[in-house]
């Protein structure tokens, strides 16, 4: 049947038009996770390669420093801030905490979650 | 209604048993101050007699006439067609999602009606019991006992914007949980549907929060969704203390 | 056991509704033709007003009876979907209070309940009325959802084995060699397919499309489509129908409903009712009409206006000095005709009468006996319309 619900539809969700902050904090959070699932792999391919002995490991490391891994590293922290974040916001509004203001909150939470992002920023590019 | 004239661009989902869906343009001239289930009925009337559209009241209260405008569902007998739209400029008209569509803008809305009713959502209410309990002050008050027709029209915008309805055909849907709410507000907890505690109850719920930002009537179905949550909860904790009270 | 007669309705307004139920009841089976959804038409938008007869007691006397006692049945059957918390009629001048003695006998004639308050009682009771008003009597009124009440009337024909066939259009009537109706040629509209459906009885319930539907026949029916504009604004600022104590006029009567306050209306002839604008000078004159009544209209917003075409029976002036009554037309008497009633007229509150009196004459032209019995059983849950056996449309 034409419009009928079914898994098969869920790229919809990832369709910001016409939806509300609700819907963004939705879209963030999933995908957030699935970039943090991502990263949860390559982090063990990474842990892997210390089984491979010094070299294999210093190889790895070096390319960690390049400039264009930073930046994905810095965006695996801001992603795991604002699941973490939103999270808790679900968490809350889940039983009926601040459920009315829920849009403030995701607000406040992205806020928060950018704050963090910058303060690690700084750390990882500009302090020694 | 003033007597400025728009012309507007009208694209319409069209869709007859048996063919293929299509969008369907048409030109139109249009007070702004109409709404946009005028500029729809005028498509009707004035173009194309096939059109298929639910409308009943035209006043917000039926709940008949919800549809997706530029893609957000709209409640059109009371969304003024200069609210969404500029002169010389298109609207997208679409049927709601996540129903079966029977022909162009109307789909079957037996899902949402078969719900409701599972959650034996009431009508009319005591005017007290009527409202969320966090508004305050909303109607004059003299003393007496009044009803009041519940707030949720059964439009079906909710469910049409619902992440988890997207998906999910077994979701009981934000309508018919709040139903449940209003059931529970109404009669107590011992009033409790058994399916709002389930997988496919409260439980389904996965806080997009589309669902009170579309609501045209007051309903916030995902704050009683949450409120919900917190009474089952307490439900079972007591009934694992044995306080089995109402 | 002998096959039901066959009937088919034409139109899903109240009037159908409550009719497929009446017949299905009395052993018809019947099929109910709708070129748009349930209460598309005249019906959909109606005021929403469940009369007590007060507005009708002094001039049209057969109306307000009609109306008295039909709402007491709709609270007993329909209860589901009105708001019942009485009404007003308030006198806001000399000429006002001029009406009310009139207005008593009428009602008392009619045996509408009335009773004075006084003016202070009043404003306690309705603290946004306007308090300049002369004088208030307390009617029986309610307010219901219209969709909701053709709904439950439609859920209960259904369950008793009426189809309901919506996005249907009936284009001309079936005529046979006899020069009598056989049935009707269909536009079904959703799927863009034609086709003739036949019946022993065609029952023509279009209310302001009567006497269109009749086109290309012999039958002829004066119907005056007389539309009236309606605003709702966003705030509920009374509990009770307000309605003002004068001849029946313009913009005499504001209703509660959900969380609005809707005006209504005007009057005045038109021919074609398939789509009629709404005039920026009939809301502008409803807004004053409400802030009349109830100043604080002037504080809210509003929420949405629109036209309804009510059927008028006959041609008068501006519909004022026609009766609100409703005429059941038999074509075989009146135009040789066989197979063909038209049941048009009449108000909201009098549908389900309206229905009977068309059931009893299907009834008395297929020689059945069987008696009305809608009066006393509570009418389903309108969502069993969707709920129905056989599922959806």
């Amino acid at each position: 049947m034409r419009n009928h619900p079914s898994p098969s539809r869920f790229p919809l969700w990832f369709d910001p038009r016409s939806r509300h902050p609700g819907t963004w904090a939705f879209i963030l959070n999933r995908i957030t996770a699935l970039g943090l699932t991502l990263y949860l792999f390559l982090h063990l391919y990474m842990l892997s390669k210390l089984s491979q002995g010094p070299e294999a490991y210093d190889t790895f490391i070096a390319l960690a420093k390049t400039p264009v891994i930073m930046v994905g590293e810095l965006l695996v922290i801001a992603a795991g801030l604002i699941h973490g974040f939103n999270g808790i916001r679900i968490a809350l509004t889940s039983f009926g905490i601040g459920t009315r203001r829920q849009t403030e909150l995701f607000w406040l939470m992205m806020v928060l979650a950018g704050l963090g992002t910058l303060f690690f920023g700084y750390v990882m590019f500009f302090k020694d | 209604m003033s007597s400025e004239r728009w012309h507007i661009t009208l694209a319409v989902a069209r869709y007859k048993q048996g063919a293929d869906p299509h969008i369907q343009i048409f030109e139109l001239e249009v007070d702004p101050d109409e709404y946009v289930l005028d500029a729809v009925e005028r498509v009707w009337a004035f173009h194309d007699r096939g059109l298929v559209f639910r409308h009943a009241c035209h006043h917000s209260t039926c709940g008949a006439c919800g549809m997706r405008v530029n893609g957000q569902e709209k409640l059109t007998c009371i969304t003024p067609i200069r609210a969404v739209c500029q002169k010389d400029g298109t609207l997208k008209i679409e049927p709601l999602r996540n129903f079966p569509v029977v022909s162009d803008l109307s789909v079957d809305m037996t899902s949402l009606y078969t719900r409701t009713e599972s959650a034996a959502g009431a009508q009319v209410l005591n005017l007290k019991h009527s409202s969320l309990p966090f508004e305050k002050n909303l109607f004059p008050d003299d003393g007496l006992e009044h009803e009041r027709l519940s707030d949720c029209i059964e439009c079906g915008m909710c469910v049409s914007a619902c992440p988890a309805a997207l998906t999910d055909a077994a979701y009981a849907g934000p309508a018919a949980l709040a139903a449940a709410h209003q059931t529970v507000v109404q009669k107590g907890l011992s009033a409790l549907p058994a399916w709002v505690d389930s997988a496919e109850g409260v439980w389904r719920c996965h806080s997009g929060f589309e669902c009170s930002a579309v609501c045209p009537s007051n309903v916030d179905p995902a704050w009683r969704i949450m409120e919900l949550r917190r009474l089952v909860i307490l439900n079972r904790v007591r009934c694992l203390f044995g306080l089995n009270k109402d | 056991m002998p096959d039901k007669p066959s009937a088919i309705v034409v139109g899903a307004g109240f009037t159908g509704c409550a009719l497929a139920y009446d017949l299905s009841q009395r052993g018809f089976a019947v099929t109910v033709l709708e070129r748009g959804e349930i209460a598309s038409g005249t019906s959909g938008r109606t005021h929403g007003l469940l009369h007590s007869g007060g507005r009708y007691c002094v001039n049209d006397r057969e109306s307000a009876v009609e109306c008295i006692q039909e709402n007491l049945i709709l609270r007993r059957i329909a209860s589901q979907c009105i708001e019942y918390n009485g009404g007003f009629f308030v006198a806001l001048n000399d000429e006002d209070l001029a009406y009310a003695p009139r207005f008593v006998e009428g009602a008392q004639a009619c045996g509408i309940p009335v009773e004075q308050l006084s003016i202070a009682q009043a404003l306690r009771l309705e603290p946004n009325l306007n308090s300049q008003v002369k004088a208030v009597y307390t009617v029986p009124d309610g307010a219901f959802d219209p969709l909701r009440l053709a709904l439950a009337f439609a859920a209960s024909a259904r369950w008793l084995g009426a189809g309901f066939r919506p996005y249907h259009q009936v284009e001309q009537l079936l005529i046979d060699g006899h020069g009598n109706c056989a049935g009707v040629q269909v536009w079904d509209r959703s799927a863009d397919k034609r086709c003739d459906l036949r019946a022993d009885l065609v029952l023509n319930a279009t209310g302001a499309w009567a006497g269109s539907i009749l086109k290309g026949t012999r039958a002829e029916v004066v119907v005056t489509p007389t539309p009236g504009v309606m605003v709702a604004y966003d705030k509920r600022l009374i509990n009770r129908a307000i309605n003002r104590l004068i001849e029946p006029g313009d913009g005499d009567i504001l209703i509660p409903q959900r969380r609005m306050v809707v005006i209504g209306t005007t009057s005045y002839e038109t021919e074609d009712v398939d789509y009629i604008p709404v005039e920026a000078d009939q809301v502008a004159q409803m807004y004053r009409d409400a802030c009349a009544l109830v100043p604080a209209v002037a504080q809210t917003r509003m929420r949405g206006a629109y036209m309804s075409a009510r059927p008028l029976v006959g041609k008068g002036q501006a519909g004022r000095s026609l009766a609100r009554t409703f005429k059941c037309f038999d074509h075989q008497e009146s135009d040789g005709i066989a197979g063909l009633i038209t049941i048009t007229g009449g108000k909201a509150t009098t549908c389900r009468a309206m229905a009977e009196a068309a059931a009893d004459l299907a009834c008395k032209k297929m020689g059945i006996q069987a008696a009305c019995a809608t009066a006393e059983t509570p009418l389903r849950s309108y969502r069993d319309y969707y709920r129905a056996p056989g599922g959806a449309q």
